[in-house]
């Protein structure tokens, strides 16, 4: 009980302290607003329709064959129909052309039927797909494996069913419908099974609609990182002013003011949340996604982990100026790396996996995926695991190593 | 003699090889001034920081109020109040909140830490500027405001390190009337400073500290009445003759 009254007015002092410091509520709240403001502007200006992807698909059947009744109930005939973040489907008549198109990198890639598709099909030995795509197209080639899988399950769940109907209806010339059913009724479920591959996919829509979607993420974990990050410089200042020391004369125990402390600080950066996500839905009409406290639960973990990084910053630098270099230097270097001043999705392989070490790479795919990619809860979760996996670590270390006075 | 408060035994502590504190020992009885007096160096601070429970001694044992600071520190820490040596104070808070603050860390509800917050920074005469930040106070006021902290709670033993170094005279004297006006309510007070008039002015008893070692303990009187006859003789000569060199370094 004690301990939690001095928990809490420490976290108190520390609010009432930020909320003098006009400096830090700068670092805080203003610098973050005018950076949305900036970068929301900017981005706006990029991408566009033409960003939609575009999928080709290709047959080597002969006409008639069950592959042509497929492309032609997928593929997109009035692309004014088609809803943000869809495909483009297109058929694309000769196999070799689309190839040499892919291999002089003027398509990113195609899937083809082989020529033996509805005989595979029909006579139950199957058929074999292929997705042929350019090494650095991974966006067209992830679209086009989720396609691939999206026929392929279709197909062979319906095969044994519908096997002997469909010799049927192809004799009496109504396969056209039999598709239309087996494809395009149960939609739903094809733009399910491709979403599994087509993530990318929706960059075209969310650049065109409303680029505050990842910008606002983005610096949100930039900012609550710098911010807790700068707490460092006023803890290690307290440890060096000896008030720290005093409070323990005081019968304060050093859990309670490491709890004080890290209680502060995150209720700053919750502060920060609140007024970003505010700001953002008020001011820039970002929409938070199907899973709201999805996205909330992922900025405050993102909150949690950055108070424990900047605890455990105080406790491994012994002057103030070291401190703030540090907290400067880790956001400027982390928060890019991290794909807070670009959406990671946009960036190579590479990048993205450089940003698998980084807290903020991990916050902002969670964002991305809940906030651009129309992912619900369960999809975050990974991202969630990642930040309280780093929280632990650093909470741990500042745990070990916290010290109240200068020895 | 009277009840003894705080007892320390042989106390130890280095810093990397360097010995700050090398084997101190000595009674502080209750409702005394005892002061701790030495050059800076001499090892005050750490004694202090290892009697307040903030700092482990290498050896050596300690009791306040009959409870040992290494088993029993927190029935120690509700037991006594410390102005350290350095302003340990929130210079962007008001002078009363830093009070009540630090007040409520010693577990007073609000209502009667601020009233203790005002009753002492009435005794410090700073009442007018309770409000003010403390980031803009002069040196000496900030020195009041820090040893006021330091009475929140009304502790039966006061730590007092260099509460007036480095001040105006005004300052000084409020600070010296406010520990008299202590003392005279039976508040027990471990005083350290390198000023002889201080030291000779408010303890009742002394202990001379050099190189971290005692080196004399006694009254000033008795003290002084070693070297040659009172009117003539000061603490300095006491420590100049004890240590064959200058106080002040
Ligand atoms: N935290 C510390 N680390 C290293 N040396 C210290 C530390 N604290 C004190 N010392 C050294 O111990 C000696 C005694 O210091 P201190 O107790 O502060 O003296 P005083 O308070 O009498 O001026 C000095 O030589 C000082 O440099
Ligand atoms: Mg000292």
């Amino acid at each position: 009980m004690k301990q939690l009254k001095h928990i809490w007015f420490i976290a108190m002092k520390d609010l009432k302290l930020f909320a003098a410091d006009r400096m830090a509520l700068s670092f805080a709240i203003l610098y973050p607003f005018l950076f949305v403001v900036l970068f929301n502007f900017l981005l706006a200006g990029i991408g566009g329709e033409d960003e939609r992807l575009e999928l080709h698909l290709v047959t080597q059947e002969a006409e008639g064959g069950l592959s042509h009744q497929i492309i032609e109930a997928l593929q997109t005939k009035d692309e004014s129909q088609l809803k943000p973040g869809e495909p483009r489907i297109v058929w694309t008549k000769d196999y070799d052309e689309a190839r040499q198109a892919v291999e002089d990198k003027e398509l990113g890639g195609f899937l083809a039927f082989p020529a033996d598709f509805t005989e595979g099909v029909l006579m139950g030995y199957g058929a074999q797909l292929e997705v042929i795509a350019h090494a650095d197209a991974f966006n067209t080639r992830a679209a086009l494996n989720g396609l691939a899988r999206a026929i392929a399950s279709r197909v062979g769940a319906q095969r044994v069913a519908n096997h002997a109907i469909i010799g049927l209806l192809i004799e009496q010339g109504l396969i056209g419908q039999a598709i239309q059913q087996l494809f395009l009724g149960q939609e739903a479920i094809i733009a399910e099974e491709a979403f599994i591959g087509f993530e990318i996919e929706k960059v075209g829509k969310v650049e065109a609609e409303n680029p505050a979607n990842f910008v606002i993420p983005g610096y949100l974990v930039m900012f609550t990182f710098f911010t807790a990050g700068l707490s460092a410089v006023t803890i290690v200042r307290e440890r060096q002013n000896h008030t720290l020391e005093r409070l323990l004369a005081g019968s304060v125990r050093r859990e309670s003011i490491l709890g004080g402390i890290f209680t502060g600080t995150v209720a700053k950066g919750l502060i920060q949340i609140a007024i970003f996500w505010t700001a953002g839905i008020l001011i820039f009409g970002i929409d938070l996604g199907l899973s709201p406290a999805a996205v909330i639960i992922l900025s405050i973990l993102m909150v949690l982990m950055s108070s424990a990084f900047g605890i455990m910053l105080a406790t491994l630098v012994k002057t103030p100026r070291s401190a703030s270099s540090i907290a400067v230097l880790a956001s400027l270097v982390l928060a890019p790396l991290g794909g807070c001043w670009w959406p990671l999705f946009i960036t190579p392989e590479w990048m993205q996996f450089i940003a698998k070490i980084t807290p903020h790479g991990w916050a902002n795919t969670g964002f991305n995926k809940l906030m651009v990619f129309g992912a619900d809860f369960s999809a975050a979760v990974p991202e969630m695991l990642a930040l309280v996996g780093f929280a632990v670590v650093f909470g741990l270390i500042a745990i070990w190593r916290f010290r109240t006075s200068a020895v | 003699m009277a009840e003894e408060f705080l007892v320390a035994q042989d106390l130890y502590k280095s810093f990397n090889e360097h010995k700050a504190v090398n084997g101190v020992s000595f009674t502080i009885y209750k409702g005394e001034i005892f002061g701790l007096l030495g050059p800076n160096g001499a090892g005050k601070t750490t004694t202090i920081r290892m009697l307040t429970t903030v700092l482990e001694p290498d050896r050596g044992h300690v009791t306040v109020g009959g409870h040992s600071i290494r088993d029993n520190a927190d029935a120690v820490r509700s037991l006594i109040g410390v102005c350290p040596q350095e302003l340990a104070l929130y210079e962007d808070l008001s002078a009363i909140d830093n009070m009540v603050f630090f007040g409520r860390m010693v577990g007073l509800d609000g209502r009667e830490a601020r009233a203790q917050a005002m009753a002492h920074l009435e005794l410090m005469g700073l009442v007018e500027r309770a409000m003010g930040k403390v980031g803009k106070f002069s040196g000496g006021m900030k020195r009041r405001i820090n040893l006021a902290i330091a009475l929140m709670g009304h502790p039966e033993l006061l730590f007092l390190d260099e509460p007036t170094v480095g001040i105006d005279p005004q300052s000084r004297n409020n600070i010296y009337e406010t520990i008299e006006g202590l003392r005279d309510r039976g508040m027990t007070i471990l005083y350290t400073t390198h000023y002889m008039e201080e030291a000779d002015r408010l303890c009742d008893r002394i202990a001379i500290i050099d190189g971290g070692q005692i080196i004399a303990m006694d009254t000033p009187y008795q003290l002084k009445s070693r070297i040659g006859p009172l009117e003539q003789v000061t603490l300095e000569d006491v420590f100049l003759k004890l240590t064959g060199r200058r106080l002040r370094d």
